[in-house]
């Protein structure tokens, strides 16, 4: 830090034209560098460029309306004449017994979803790597992958439909050993499981990719290596594949907690019923019927506000404790 | 005063020329004059068969014929089907066209109308529109049902005929087979739903018949008539009532609701009502008749009664007819749900029109009776003829394979334009079933006046937003809870009560009761 503070205070003329010389020799080569570089790279710019174009008008520009937050919101009058109301929005939302509960039920069921959810799909990819016949895996693996490719809506049919208490499979089952029918879609402490059950079943499977292709990195020379040494195939796992795909791994797991707010609402729209609003309704469901339904585009704007905000301190945090422990992070 | 000139036009007078006539002469503009539309609804997201905008109604094309004003589509969000955001669009384009129109347009209308965004037609319909006042002046109270909280009406309504929506429907084969009439009142009711259920009427020897049953889970709560509560003032359901003492009140905050709310439980408990109709959904009706479980539901007339031609060759003898409404345990006969008189729907002027006097003469056609024909029953001479004085549907609209609703929406008739229903329409094609059971229901007097609506001022728009969303879901909530049997309503009450009014239930009553003395009185 005094370093340069030392040699500013020597002579300033002189450090002027030193670092003149200094700065446009190399500003030259770097402006002539980036033209080199874009001339010869332009085609990876080029399929850039939806993405960004993607960002700026789906992401960036509606940030524009993040505003209506703070303002008493009229479709007509638009965003820009609508008066400025402070933080009304805000207090209503949190003295709103309801809004809290959801608040709650989110980051419950989000929990849930990271604990039982997270890990299953690395150790689909886990168990995928290890088997030997191909074709056997191809067909498991397109087994696993299909639910992902399914529309919410069937899915939620396909659900209803297993748990009901005349002719659903579960209720069958349980008769056979004697358990009474339970109408488990109207139970509020079933709720939880049957919907952090049905997203793993739905996405374990494609979220298995990302590490299969991972694992699929993994130098060929360090299994050969340790194969000579003698290790056993779970040694190989423990000691080669996980290490070698942790980064990956990390990574995962620091966008997942950034999303962890934004459970997939439109499931939880399609199962839940008042009798289970009590654990199922979440943030975006009660944003979806107290905004979105009642045409309060202003509340339902803070709401959302506020779950940005969270999910943006979520990932900062995760990516601060990752940057520092383990040297993995996203920037 | 007005027949004459209007003679005349159908004489195919040319002489349009002194403006003091014009009021009550066809055309209504001597050259043609192109008005721009919204016209977002169900059937057809844009003004043009099933929505296809390169293509006129027939309808359009005999319209522009007799009043030389052309519509020329303009509808915002074609894409989606959800009109709200189709009109939220529209409004936040700010490029209104001149005439707004679809399904649902009251709340916004009323809401931006005072805003400026549409126009105010109390005056225009006065001195413009003579049909549409005439109608006004025959159905008192409408007029007031729709407007804004300023007093003023921001559109003109689709105003749908006819008394009866849903009916009482039972399996009366069953009843003839295990020798029962049909219930009269509660207790002969419970007896015949516990027959139902223990008896095996559809003789399958299994015990899987399902007594009570309903397409939408809501119609699980109608029952609760029969112990003298309410569950809606309207066809919308949870909707808030006017109670005999004039004043606005709601049905899931009354003693009465406590108590059916308690044997409607015990039904529930006793496999009276069906198990899963929480999650069974629309498609419930299809099911359990057509698998010969279902005994007794409540559905709308029409396509209720459907079900004995089409389940015919499937259930020898299949026999779901209409039977009135039991005697609640007052000995009341009530009849709660009915087709309410005026809907949401319709048609606005914009601040966007340049001309408003043609624009309300032009609404003011759609009520003269031969706006009032063409809007219901086409193209004379096309899709109907005039027999005896009466409108009658050719045989090839009643015997085609298509509903006539959908023929006729396909013609530009029955579209949600303002104007008013006429149910010799749908007389016509009803089934022989329901037009006995309408009969039926007409023999007394079942139903109930309707809670219109409300046009709130903004602070009680502020109060209603900010209070009633989480009480209606507190409410749900623990109306399914004692249903479902997870909570006791007779124990829960107080506290279910108390925390209601810790919610704000008060509040949204008080600014119910005077946003509906200011409206109505």
């Amino acid at each position: 830090m005094s370093g340069p503070v030392e040699k500013a205070g020597t002579s300033s003329a002189e450090m002027a034209v030193a670092a003149q010389g200094r700065v446009l020799a190399p500003k030259r080569s770097k402006l002539d560098r980036l033209v080199g570089h874009l001339r010869r790279e332009w085609q990876l710019y080029v399929m850039l460029l939806p993405t960004i174009i993607w960002l700026l008008v789906f992401l960036y520009k509606p940030m524009y309306g993040l505003q209506i937050a703070f303002k008493d919101y009229s479709v007509f009058r638009g965003i820009a004449n609508s008066p400025w109301i402070g933080f009304e929005h805000f207090e209503t939302l949190f003295g709103n017994e309801q809004f809290l509960r959801a608040l709650k039920n989110t980051i419950y069921i989000s929990m849930l979803s990271l604990v039982f959810g997270f890990p299953m799909p690395i150790l689909l990819a886990l168990m995928f790597n290890e088997i030997l016949n191909q074709w056997f895996k191809k067909t498991a693996q397109t087994i696993v992958y299909l639910p992902h490719f399914i529309s919410s809506v069937i899915i939620a049919g396909i659900v209803i439909t297993a748990f009901s208490p005349s002719a659903g499979i579960v209720n069958t089952v349980l008769g056979w050993f004697g358990y009474d029918s339970v109408y488990f879609l109207t139970k509020p402490e079933w709720f939880r499981p049957i919907f952090v059950g049905t997203s793993i079943w739905q996405e374990a499977g494609f979220q298995s990719i990302v590490y299969l292709a991972a694992i699929a990195g993994v130098s060929p020379t360090l299994y050969e290596s340790a194969v000579v040494d003698g290790a056993s195939r779970w040694q190989m796992m423990w000691k080669i594949t996980i290490p070698s795909i942790m980064p990956t791994i990390i990574i995962m797991l620091i966008i997942r907690i950034g999303n962890m707010l934004e459970v997939s609402f439109e499931m939880i729209i399609l199962l839940y019923q008042p009798a289970t609003y009590q654990t199922a309704d979440v943030v975006n469901t009660f944003i979806y019927r107290q905004g979105i339904q009642g045409g309060q585009y202003d509340l339902a704007g803070a709401a959302g506000l506020f779950n940005a905000v969270v999910a943006f301190v979520l990932v900062m945090t995760a990516n601060t404790i990752s940057k520092r422990y383990s040297r993995t992070s996203l920037w | 005063m007005r027949k004459l000139p209007l003679a005349l036009a159908i004489l195919g007078t040319t002489a349009m020329t002194a403006p003091a006539f014009a009021d009550d002469h066809l055309p209504i503009v001597d050259k043609p004059l192109e008005l721009t539309i919204h016209m977002h609804w169900p059937r057809a997201q844009g003004y043009g068969p099933g929505g296809d905008t390169t293509k006129l109604y027939p309808v359009e094309e005999v319209a522009r014929e007799r009043t030389n004003i052309h519509l020329i589509d303009k509808t915002s969000g074609r894409n989606t089907k959800d009109n709200n955001e189709a009109m939220n669009l529209l409004l936040a384009t700010g490029d209104l066209p001149d005439i707004v129109g679809g399904n649902r347009i009251q709340q916004p209308v009323n809401q931006y109308g005072p805003e400026g965004a549409f126009l105010p037609l109390n005056d225009l319909v006065d001195e413009h529109a003579p049909n549409i006042k005439k109608f006004w002046e025959e159905h008192p109270g409408l007029k007031e049902a729709i407007s804004a909280y300023d007093g003023n009406y921001y559109y003109i309504p689709y105003l749908p005929d006819g008394k009866y929506g849903r009916a009482w429907f039972i399996r009366q084969d069953w009843l003839d087979k295990l020798g029962l009439k049909q219930p009269d009142n509660i207790d002969e009711l419970y007896d015949v739903l516990v027959a139902f259920r223990d008896q095996d009427p559809n003789g399958n020897g299994k015990k899987d018949e399902v007594p009570y049953f309903a397409r939408d889970w809501e119609e699980v709560l109608r029952p609760l008539t029969f112990w003298d509560a309410r569950t809606s003032g309207s066809d919308t359901y949870h909707d808030f009532y006017v109670t005999d003492e004039g004043k606005i009140a709601h049905p899931y905050a009354q003693d009465a609701y406590r108590d059916g709310m308690a044997n409607l439980a015990k039904w529930y408990a006793e496999g009276l009502i069906d198990a899963e109709v929480f999650t069974r959904g629309s498609s419930s009706r299809d099911y359990l008749l057509g698998e010969n479980l279902g005994g007794l539901t409540h559905d709308w007339f029409a396509s209720t009664s459907g079900y004995n031609a089409a389940l015919a060759e499937k259930i020898p003898g299949f026999n779901f007819i209409p039977f009135l409404p039991p005697k609640s345990a007052k000995g009341v006969r009530m009849e709660e749900h009915r087709r309410i008189p005026i809907k949401p729907d319709g048609w606005a002027i914009s601040y966007n029109n340049k001309h408003v006097v043609e624009t309300i003469k032009y609404f003011d056609y759609w009520f003269s009776e031969e706006g009032s024909l063409l809007s219901n029953f086409g193209v004379e001479g096309k899709t109907w003829n005039m027999v005896n004085g009466e409108p009658i549907f050719t045989d090839e609209v009643l015997k085609s394979e298509t509903p006539v609703n959908s023929q006729m929406y396909l013609e530009g008739a029955q579209i949600y334009r303002g104007y008013p229903q006429d149910y010799r329409y749908e007389w016509q094609w009803t089934a022989e079933e329901a037009r006995k059971g309408i009969e039926l229901y007409d023999t007394e007097d079942l139903l109930v006046d309707q809670f219109l609506g409300v046009a709130f001022n903004k602070d009680e728009q502020a109060v209603y937003d900010k209070y009633w969303p989480s009480i209606q879901t507190y409410m749900l909530e623990r109306q399914q809870a004692w249903v479902l049997g997870t909570g006791d309503v007779q124990a829960d009450w107080a506290d279910y009560m108390n925390a209601l009014e810790k919610m704000g239930y008060s509040q949204v009553i008080e600014v119910m009761n005077s946003a509906y003395q200011r409206q109505y009185n």
